[in-house]
């Protein structure tokens, strides 16, 4: 007797958790793509993201300055300063230090180490070391010095400045941007475009053959098209449009328009049809209906097909590199540019995070902006 | 002497003919390949010397995707000018379609005369075409060396260990480590959708460490086959340091799931994880930031077997140049990747190996970058990674797969059987 009405069921509590488990699994990867690409690839390659949160014991190797540094103290050779002011080198607390590989904590922080001819070095917990000998230091490189230290969380805006900085041979982010929007927009609107005329003449007018034309265009979403892009390439080649923006264009509008059609087609079905046959009645054209009475009514299935097409034409790299970006190296797109970012071996591991951000700022603007559309966009056809 | 006096007037000659007088203002030469950022920019100043004789414009696209883009490329006929194979198959296979174009007459004697073991860089770049005859399609620019141990003298120091010149030899270093509480190696095979890759090249060293170079070549093309006791035997040599617990930092388990541009790290931690990393020449890319290369870092020849006598064989691979859409300006550019100036660009910048022997080895960055030349130059025998001259399913597929298998657990002769089986099956 518990689902009784007005009473909450002791599943609701269990409901909500989970709902909030799952969601925070469906998070965690992205969050830790997010904390990662605020870290170098040193950081990234010695400790996981979930422990750069918190200050952590840490073994490193610092060098001391070079002996071209020393000076002469009291018939002293001298080289003083402080370890952690090294380029990348995270300030920290030293508790323990070495010199020698095989022994990385022979000495406490405070203590003198005696290293022979090579001299008498000090390391502090702060990091400050004093290297004296009373002959003159030589060799190319500092002494290398082994801490164990405790290291504060230190993040950097880097690898973001890098991303958007960078400006590669041909080609530079910002160029890609722009790029990236000539392809995108055009993409969306064209394949609305056609696609609104065809849901209302496939929706509301009839002529024989309607129902067999519907099905061929269900029948065209299976297709993959990946099966299309060489012979359509071969066809751009052959009718002169070549590599480019007009044949990017046009092969987005092709493998968007089945979607398109069966989407809006469908929601358009199921408008009232009193309120078409009422214009009808009025004298209206089927254009007057369409732009007047159809479109209006329709902007949410619009809408939602219109985030669909911006995402997914904004996201490709496939069509992209088939369609568009040819030897010239002038129309590069963003989705290109990263991959171009991550290298010859794709070792730039922390670029890639970096730029998996960036490159997702701008969907996620449409998306929000748009977002109370997709929602009843999505149910469009399916509820009556 | 008299003779090189000869050749080098005789280049300036042929230079100052052909490659400057040559103008092709107003031209573009399109070009694209695989390498990006970095190397991206070196080769790009690289056609800007040619730029600023011939006025031809040269426009690099790079592409991690390169292998199908210009496969498509070309198969549609919107291929660039000249394309820059990472590996000669891929090339091998463009030309039996007809989509190269042969390389200018004169250039197979040009190279067999100016580049060190010139007709091996000849054969490698020649190919059958689509009515089966063989042309020389490919020219080779930058070459790397894929037999090196790579480690930290100051490691080496601190521990008291000599750099090994056997096979024996390091042998017995790896076994001294494990014996000081250390570990010898790291070695990491994963490179994502190409995991795998490093263990081939190993076994390519190790077979000619144990084998003839003819057993090799035979083995390239298939005339040995793949579960030949032969190379089971290097496939086995291999295990003995990958699959060996002690040896190998992490463990055996830990090999074929390392990133291969990580695992080298392992060398500079602290403290150490390992003490060597055998890896080619472009490995430094991957060494923590403001590692210094010839100090913090150095490398030593993979050694051979003391005792079998077979010379000092040095495995490598490179990339070349071959014309995909022909003009005139890519002729031209070709021809002067001759002229030793275009190799000496990219010798000062560094990781770049060049078997030209026209160029002024000063110009190299740093003298660990001209004994590694002087490494190539000096190899008894060169062979060219054999993995990049299979067919692309067992090259670059079934050889890989397998060798993750291997160090998996699985047994070598049952591994090399399915890798013949996968060969057969390509007939």
């Amino acid at each position: 007797m518990d689902n009784i009405a007005g009473q909450k069921s002791s599943l609701t509590w269990a409901v909500h958790f989970s709902v909030v488990v799952l969601v925070l699994l469906w998070l965690l990867p992205t969050l830790g793509l997010f904390v990662s690409s605020f870290r170098s690839a040193d950081q990234i390659a010695s400790t996981g993201w979930w422990k750069s949160l918190f200050s952590q014991e840490q073994n490193v190797v610092i060098r001391a300055e070079k002996p071209d540094q020393q000076k002469l103290l009291d018939e002293l050779y001298v080289i003083e300063g402080n370890l952690f002011a090294q380029d990348g080198a995270v300030e920290g607390d030293v508790s323990v230090w070495g010199t020698s590989s095989k022994d990385i904590s022979a000495y406490a922080a405070g203590e003198t180490a005696d290293l022979g001819e090579k001299g008498r070095l000090t390391v502090e917990v702060n990091g400050d070391y004093r290297f004296v000998n009373d002959t003159e230091f030589t060799g190319s490189r500092g002494q290398r010095v082994f801490l164990t230290a405790t290291t504060p969380p230190s993040f950097s805006l880097t690898n973001y400045k890098h991303v958007l900085s960078k400006e590669s041979g041909t080609s530079s982010m910002s160029k890609a941007f722009f790029n990236t929007l000539t392809v995108s927009i055009p993409s969306t609107i064209i394949p609305i475009l056609i696609a609104a005329f065809a849901a209302y003449a496939l929706a509301w007018m009839d002529f024989p053959g309607r129902a067999l034309l519907i099905a061929f265009v269900v029948g065209l979403l299976v297709v993959p098209l990946q099966l299309a892009l060489i012979p359509l390439l071969k066809l751009h080649l052959q009718v002169g449009i070549g590599k480019g923006y007009l044949g990017v264009w046009l092969a987005h509008t092709g493998f968007g328009l089945p979607l398109a059609i069966y989407l809006l087609r469908n929601y358009m079905v199921g408008l009232p049809k009193d309120i078409i046959e009422n214009a009808r009645v009025d004298g209206a054209t089927e254009f007057q209906i369409f732009v007047k009475i159809i479109l209006p009514l329709s902007f949410p299935a619009l809408a939602s097909f219109a985030i669909f097409q911006f995402l997914w034409t904004w996201n490709d790299l496939l069509v992209a590199l088939v369609f568009l970006i040819d030897s010239s190296g002038d129309t590069t797109v963003m989705t290109r540019q990263i991959v171009e970012l991550l290298g010859s071996r794709g070792g730039n591991w922390e670029i890639l995070a970096t730029a998996a951000f960036v490159s997702i700022s701008v969907p996620l603007c449409v998306f929000f902006a748009m977002q109370k559309y997709l929602v009843r966009g999505l149910l469009a056809g399916s509820v009556k | 002497m008299k003779k090189t006096l000869m050749t080098g007037a005789a280049m300036a000659a042929l230079v100052a003919g052909s490659v400057s007088a040559q103008d092709l203002s107003g031209e573009t030469i399109t070009v694209s390949g695989s390498w990006l950022s970095q190397e991206a920019e070196v080769i790009e100043a690289v056609f800007d010397i040619f730029e600023e004789r011939t006025g031809a414009t040269v426009k690099y696209v790079g592409s991690d995707s390169f292998e199908q883009q210009i496969l498509i490329d070309s198969e549609a006929g919107s291929a660039p000018n000249i394309a820059i194979f990472p590996q000669p198959g891929l090339a091998a296979d463009l030309a039996s379609r007809g989509f190269l174009t042969p390389l200018k007459e004169g250039t197979a004697e040009w190279v067999r005369d100016n580049y060190a073991a010139g007709q091996s860089w000849v054969d490698l770049g020649t190919y059958a075409n689509e009515s089966g005859d063989e042309e020389l399609y490919g020219m080779f620019f930058r070459v790397d060396l894929k037999s090196l141990v790579w480690y930290s003298p100051e490691n080496f120091e601190d521990a008291g260990y000599e750099v090994p010149t056997s096979m024996e030899e390091l042998k017995t270093l790896s076994d001294q480590i494990v014996a000081d509480g250390g570990t010898p190696w790291c070695i990491g095979l994963g490179s994502g959708a190409a995991t795998g890759w490093p263990a081939t090249d190993w076994v390519e060293d190790l077979l000619l460490r144990t084998q003839t170079p003819d057993v090799y070549d035979a083995w390239v093309k298939n005339e040995i086959k793949f579960n030949d006791p032969r190379i089971v035997a290097a496939i086995e040599e291999f295990g003995a340091f990958a699959r060996n617990d002690d040896y190998v930092a992490g463990g055996a388990g830990a090999v074929a799931s390392t990133d291969f541009r990580d695992s080298p790290k392992g060398m500079f931690a602290s403290p150490p994880q390992c003490y060597m990393h055998r890896q080619a020449s472009f490995v430094p890319a991957f060494f923590p930031e403001g590692t210094v290369v010839g100090e913090d870092a150095d490398f030593f020849y993979f050694p051979s077997y003391a005792e079998k006598e077979l010379g000092n064989p040095v495995l490598g691979g490179g990339t070349l140049f071959a014309i995909t859409n022909p003009s005139e300006g890519a002729q031209a550019l070709v021809e002067f990747l001759r002229d030793p100036a275009a190799h000496e660009v990219w010798m000062a910048v560094g990781s770049f190996l060049t078997p030209h022997k026209g160029v002024d080895v000063s110009k190299f960055a740093t003298d660990s970058a001209r004994s590694m030349n002087d490494i190539l130059l000096n190899a008894t025998t060169f062979r060219f990674d054999g993995s990049d001259l299979m067919p692309g399913g067992v090259g670059a597929g079934s050889f890989w797969t397998g060798m993750v298998d291997y160090a998996g657990g699985k047994d070598a002769m049952e591994v090399a059987t399915e890798i013949q089986s996968s060969w057969d099956a390509l007939k």
